[in-house]
Protein backbone atom coordinates (compact mmCIF):
# COMPACT_ATOMS: atom_id res chain seq x y z
CA UNK A 1 0.00 0.00 0.00
CA UNK A 2 1.39 3.36 -1.06
CA UNK A 3 0.59 6.11 1.44
CA UNK A 4 1.41 9.72 0.59
CA UNK A 5 0.21 13.12 1.75
CA UNK A 6 0.30 14.61 -1.73
CA UNK A 7 -2.51 14.52 -4.28
CA UNK A 8 -0.57 12.62 -6.90
CA UNK A 9 1.93 9.77 -6.93
CA UNK A 10 4.79 10.08 -9.42
CA UNK A 11 4.95 7.11 -11.76
CA UNK A 12 1.28 6.21 -11.20
CA UNK A 13 -2.07 7.59 -12.16
CA UNK A 14 -5.28 7.32 -10.21
CA UNK A 15 -7.92 5.19 -11.94
CA UNK A 16 -10.73 5.45 -9.39
CA UNK A 17 -11.49 7.06 -6.06
CA UNK A 18 -12.91 4.74 -3.42
CA UNK A 19 -13.65 7.25 -0.69
CA UNK A 20 -12.36 8.58 2.61
CA UNK A 21 -10.61 6.22 4.99
CA UNK A 22 -9.81 7.18 8.53
CA UNK A 23 -8.32 6.01 11.78
CA UNK A 24 -8.33 7.50 15.23
CA UNK A 25 -6.98 6.77 18.67
CA UNK A 26 -7.42 8.41 22.04
CA UNK A 27 -4.49 7.88 24.36
CA UNK A 28 -3.87 8.96 27.90
CA UNK A 29 -0.51 9.36 29.52
CA UNK A 30 0.09 7.05 32.44
CA UNK A 31 1.10 8.40 35.82
CA UNK A 32 4.68 7.19 35.73
CA UNK A 33 5.31 9.12 32.57
CA UNK A 34 3.50 12.11 33.97
CA UNK A 35 5.71 12.22 37.03
CA UNK A 36 8.90 11.74 35.04
CA UNK A 37 7.82 14.44 32.61
CA UNK A 38 6.97 16.91 35.37
CA UNK A 39 10.46 16.47 36.83
CA UNK A 40 12.08 16.95 33.42
CA UNK A 41 9.85 19.94 32.85
CA UNK A 42 11.61 21.91 35.60
CA UNK A 43 14.66 22.30 33.41
CA UNK A 44 13.05 22.02 29.97
CA UNK A 45 14.30 19.86 27.13
CA UNK A 46 12.74 16.95 25.30
CA UNK A 47 10.07 14.96 27.14
CA UNK A 48 10.83 11.59 25.54
CA UNK A 49 7.91 9.78 27.20
CA UNK A 50 5.42 12.07 25.50
CA UNK A 51 7.23 11.90 22.17
CA UNK A 52 6.98 8.09 22.28
CA UNK A 53 3.32 8.33 23.24
CA UNK A 54 2.65 10.41 20.14
CA UNK A 55 4.68 8.10 17.91
CA UNK A 56 2.77 5.04 19.13
CA UNK A 57 -0.59 6.79 18.83
CA UNK A 58 0.18 7.90 15.31
CA UNK A 59 1.25 4.40 14.31
CA UNK A 60 -1.98 2.90 15.72
CA UNK A 61 -4.14 5.49 13.94
CA UNK A 62 -2.35 4.85 10.63
CA UNK A 63 -2.78 1.09 11.04
CA UNK A 64 -6.51 1.53 11.54
CA UNK A 65 -6.70 3.68 8.44
CA UNK A 66 -4.73 1.07 6.47
CA UNK A 67 -7.06 -1.74 7.51
CA UNK A 68 -10.04 0.29 6.28
CA UNK A 69 -8.28 0.84 2.98
CA UNK A 70 -7.56 -2.86 2.68
CA UNK A 71 -11.26 -3.64 3.16
CA UNK A 72 -11.99 -1.36 0.20
CA UNK A 73 -9.22 -3.15 -1.74
CA UNK A 74 -7.43 0.13 -2.35
CA UNK A 75 -3.92 0.29 -3.84
CA UNK A 76 -2.95 3.59 -2.26
CA UNK A 77 -4.05 6.36 0.08
CA UNK A 78 -3.44 9.92 -1.07
CA UNK A 79 -3.71 13.32 0.59
CA UNK A 80 -3.34 12.01 4.13
CA UNK A 81 -3.93 14.58 6.88
CA UNK A 82 -3.52 14.46 10.66
CA UNK A 83 -5.33 16.35 13.34
CA UNK A 84 -5.22 16.26 17.09
CA UNK A 85 -7.60 17.40 19.78
CA UNK A 86 -7.47 17.40 23.55
CA UNK A 87 -10.54 15.47 24.63
CA UNK A 88 -10.10 15.93 28.36
CA UNK A 89 -7.20 16.86 30.55
CA UNK A 90 -4.48 14.26 30.08
CA UNK A 91 -6.03 12.50 27.07
CA UNK A 92 -5.57 13.42 23.45
CA UNK A 93 -7.14 12.22 20.24
CA UNK A 94 -5.05 11.64 17.15
CA UNK A 95 -7.07 11.44 13.96
CA UNK A 96 -5.74 10.56 10.52
CA UNK A 97 -7.70 10.56 7.27
CA UNK A 98 -7.03 10.23 3.57
CA UNK A 99 -8.53 9.22 0.25
CA UNK A 100 -8.35 5.57 -0.78
CA UNK A 101 -7.71 5.18 -4.51
CA UNK A 102 -6.98 2.59 -7.16
CA UNK A 103 -3.81 3.28 -9.14
CA UNK A 104 -1.99 2.00 -12.21
CA UNK A 105 1.66 2.48 -13.09
CA UNK A 106 2.31 4.84 -16.00
CA UNK A 107 3.79 2.66 -18.76
CA UNK A 108 5.87 4.97 -20.93
CA UNK A 109 8.71 6.94 -19.33
CA UNK A 110 7.19 10.39 -19.76
CA UNK A 111 8.40 11.52 -16.35
CA UNK A 112 11.63 13.19 -17.48
CA UNK A 113 11.21 16.93 -17.20
CA UNK B 1 14.58 31.39 68.57
CA UNK B 2 15.33 34.37 66.33
CA UNK B 3 17.94 32.35 64.56
CA UNK B 4 15.47 29.58 63.78
CA UNK B 5 12.99 32.09 62.34
CA UNK B 6 15.74 33.61 60.22
CA UNK B 7 16.82 30.22 58.91
CA UNK B 8 13.23 29.25 58.19
CA UNK B 9 12.59 32.59 56.46
CA UNK B 10 15.69 32.21 54.31
CA UNK B 11 14.59 28.69 53.44
CA UNK B 12 11.07 29.77 52.43
CA UNK B 13 12.36 32.62 50.25
CA UNK B 14 15.53 30.91 49.16
CA UNK B 15 14.20 27.58 47.93
CA UNK B 16 11.93 28.95 45.18
CA UNK B 17 14.69 31.36 44.15
CA UNK B 18 17.18 28.51 44.06
CA UNK B 19 14.78 26.38 42.00
CA UNK B 20 14.28 29.23 39.52
CA UNK B 21 18.03 29.80 39.25
CA UNK B 22 18.63 26.07 38.77
CA UNK B 23 15.89 25.86 36.12
CA UNK B 24 17.31 28.90 34.37
CA UNK B 25 20.88 27.56 34.28
CA UNK B 26 19.84 24.07 33.15
CA UNK B 27 17.35 25.52 30.66
CA UNK B 28 20.01 27.68 29.02
CA UNK B 29 22.46 24.78 28.92
CA UNK B 30 19.93 22.37 27.40
CA UNK B 31 18.72 24.82 24.76
CA UNK B 32 22.25 25.86 23.76
CA UNK B 33 23.29 22.23 23.42
CA UNK B 34 20.18 21.47 21.38
CA UNK B 35 20.80 24.40 19.03
CA UNK B 36 24.42 23.40 18.46
CA UNK B 37 23.27 19.84 17.75
CA UNK B 38 20.65 21.05 15.25
CA UNK B 39 23.15 23.26 13.42
CA UNK B 40 25.41 20.26 12.95
CA UNK B 41 22.66 17.92 11.77
CA UNK B 42 21.25 20.50 9.36
CA UNK B 43 24.49 20.37 7.37
CA UNK B 44 24.15 16.62 6.85
CA UNK B 45 20.68 16.86 5.28
CA UNK B 46 21.12 20.17 3.42
CA UNK B 47 21.15 18.36 0.05
CA UNK B 48 17.55 17.16 0.46
CA UNK B 49 15.01 19.20 -1.48
CA UNK B 50 12.15 20.12 0.84
CA UNK B 51 9.00 22.11 0.06
CA UNK B 52 5.40 22.31 1.16
CA UNK B 53 3.60 22.20 -2.16
CA UNK B 54 1.42 19.23 -3.09
CA UNK B 55 2.98 18.86 -6.52
CA UNK B 56 5.93 16.48 -6.62
CA UNK B 57 8.27 18.80 -8.47
CA UNK B 58 10.92 17.27 -10.75
CA UNK B 59 9.86 13.81 -9.65
CA UNK B 60 11.51 10.79 -11.24
CA UNK B 61 10.59 7.16 -10.78
CA UNK B 62 12.98 5.59 -8.28
CA UNK B 63 13.56 2.10 -6.89
CA UNK B 64 10.72 2.58 -4.38
CA UNK B 65 7.38 4.40 -4.70
CA UNK B 66 6.96 7.66 -2.76
CA UNK B 67 6.01 7.21 0.86
CA UNK B 68 4.54 9.32 3.62
CA UNK B 69 6.75 9.81 6.65
CA UNK B 70 5.95 11.35 10.00
CA UNK B 71 7.82 12.56 13.05
CA UNK B 72 6.96 14.11 16.37
CA UNK B 73 8.65 15.73 19.33
CA UNK B 74 7.58 17.06 22.73
CA UNK B 75 9.63 19.77 24.39
CA UNK B 76 9.11 21.10 27.88
CA UNK B 77 9.44 24.76 28.73
CA UNK B 78 11.68 25.13 31.79
CA UNK B 79 10.13 26.66 34.87
CA UNK B 80 12.17 29.85 34.66
CA UNK B 81 10.88 30.57 31.16
CA UNK B 82 7.40 29.50 32.20
CA UNK B 83 7.60 31.96 35.08
CA UNK B 84 8.79 34.71 32.73
CA UNK B 85 5.97 33.88 30.34
CA UNK B 86 3.34 34.21 33.05
CA UNK B 87 4.86 37.46 34.22
CA UNK B 88 4.86 38.77 30.67
CA UNK B 89 1.19 37.91 30.21
CA UNK B 90 0.33 40.56 32.80
CA UNK B 91 1.57 43.27 30.44
CA UNK B 92 1.14 41.64 27.04
CA UNK B 93 3.69 41.74 24.27
CA UNK B 94 6.01 39.20 22.74
CA UNK B 95 6.96 36.23 24.87
CA UNK B 96 10.42 35.59 23.46
CA UNK B 97 11.22 32.71 25.78
CA UNK B 98 8.28 30.71 24.36
CA UNK B 99 9.07 31.72 20.79
CA UNK B 100 12.54 30.26 21.10
CA UNK B 101 11.25 26.93 22.43
CA UNK B 102 8.62 26.69 19.67
CA UNK B 103 11.29 27.45 17.11
CA UNK B 104 13.56 24.69 18.43
CA UNK B 105 10.68 22.20 18.50
CA UNK B 106 9.86 22.93 14.85
CA UNK B 107 13.48 22.67 13.77
CA UNK B 108 13.86 19.36 15.61
CA UNK B 109 10.73 17.82 14.11
CA UNK B 110 11.64 18.83 10.54
CA UNK B 111 15.17 17.56 11.14
CA UNK B 112 13.83 14.13 12.17
CA UNK B 113 11.71 14.04 9.03
CA UNK B 114 14.71 14.88 6.83
CA UNK B 115 16.89 12.32 8.59
CA UNK B 116 14.26 9.64 7.93
CA UNK B 117 14.04 10.74 4.28
CA UNK B 118 17.80 10.40 4.00
CA UNK B 119 17.97 7.07 5.84
CA UNK B 120 15.33 5.55 3.55
CA UNK B 121 17.30 6.58 0.47
CA UNK B 122 15.02 9.34 -0.84
CA UNK B 123 16.36 12.76 -1.77
CA UNK B 124 13.30 15.01 -1.66
CA UNK B 125 10.37 15.75 0.62
CA UNK B 126 7.09 17.23 -0.62
CA UNK B 127 4.08 18.64 1.17
CA UNK B 128 5.74 19.29 4.50
CA UNK B 129 3.07 19.88 7.17
CA UNK B 130 3.64 21.00 10.73
CA UNK B 131 0.95 20.69 13.39
CA UNK B 132 0.72 21.26 17.11
CA UNK B 133 -0.84 18.84 19.55
CA UNK B 134 -2.15 19.92 22.92
CA UNK B 135 -1.47 16.71 24.81
CA UNK B 136 -1.36 18.25 28.26
CA UNK B 137 -4.89 19.59 27.89
CA UNK B 138 -4.72 23.38 27.78
CA UNK B 139 -1.65 23.89 29.93
CA UNK B 140 -2.05 27.65 29.73
CA UNK B 141 -5.43 27.48 31.45
CA UNK B 142 -3.86 25.54 34.31
CA UNK B 143 -1.18 28.20 34.84
CA UNK B 144 1.83 25.95 34.41
CA UNK B 145 4.65 25.78 31.95
CA UNK B 146 3.42 24.31 28.68
CA UNK B 147 4.58 21.13 26.98
CA UNK B 148 5.03 21.82 23.31
CA UNK B 149 4.21 18.88 21.04
CA UNK B 150 4.87 19.28 17.35
CA UNK B 151 3.88 16.77 14.67
CA UNK B 152 5.23 16.86 11.13
CA UNK B 153 4.46 14.84 8.03
CA UNK B 154 5.55 14.83 4.42
CA UNK B 155 5.96 12.66 1.34
CA UNK B 156 9.44 11.40 0.50
CA UNK B 157 10.22 10.92 -3.21
CA UNK B 158 13.03 11.05 -5.74
CA UNK B 159 14.24 13.99 -7.80
CA UNK B 160 16.79 13.88 -10.60
CA UNK B 161 20.01 14.91 -8.87
CA UNK B 162 21.25 17.25 -11.63
CA UNK B 163 17.85 18.99 -11.97
CA UNK B 164 17.08 22.50 -10.77
CA UNK B 165 18.43 21.89 -7.28
CA UNK B 166 21.22 24.38 -6.61
CA UNK B 167 22.59 22.86 -3.38
CA UNK B 168 23.65 19.44 -4.66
Amino acid sequence: MIVVNTETIPGYHVTSVLGIVQGNVVRAKHMGRDIAASLKNIVGGELKGYTELLTESRRTAIERMLSQAQELQADAIVNVRFSTSAVTQGAAELYVYGTAVKIEPIVQASMVS
Amino acid sequence: MMDMDLVFGLFVVGLPLFMLAFAWAMGVWISNRHEADLAQRELAVARILVHNTGRLQDAVAGPQPPVMITSEVTLGVDHFRGFLGQWKSLFGGQVRSYQMVLDRARREVVMRLLEQTDAMGYNALANLRIDFADISGSALARRKAADISVLASGTAYYVATESSHPKS
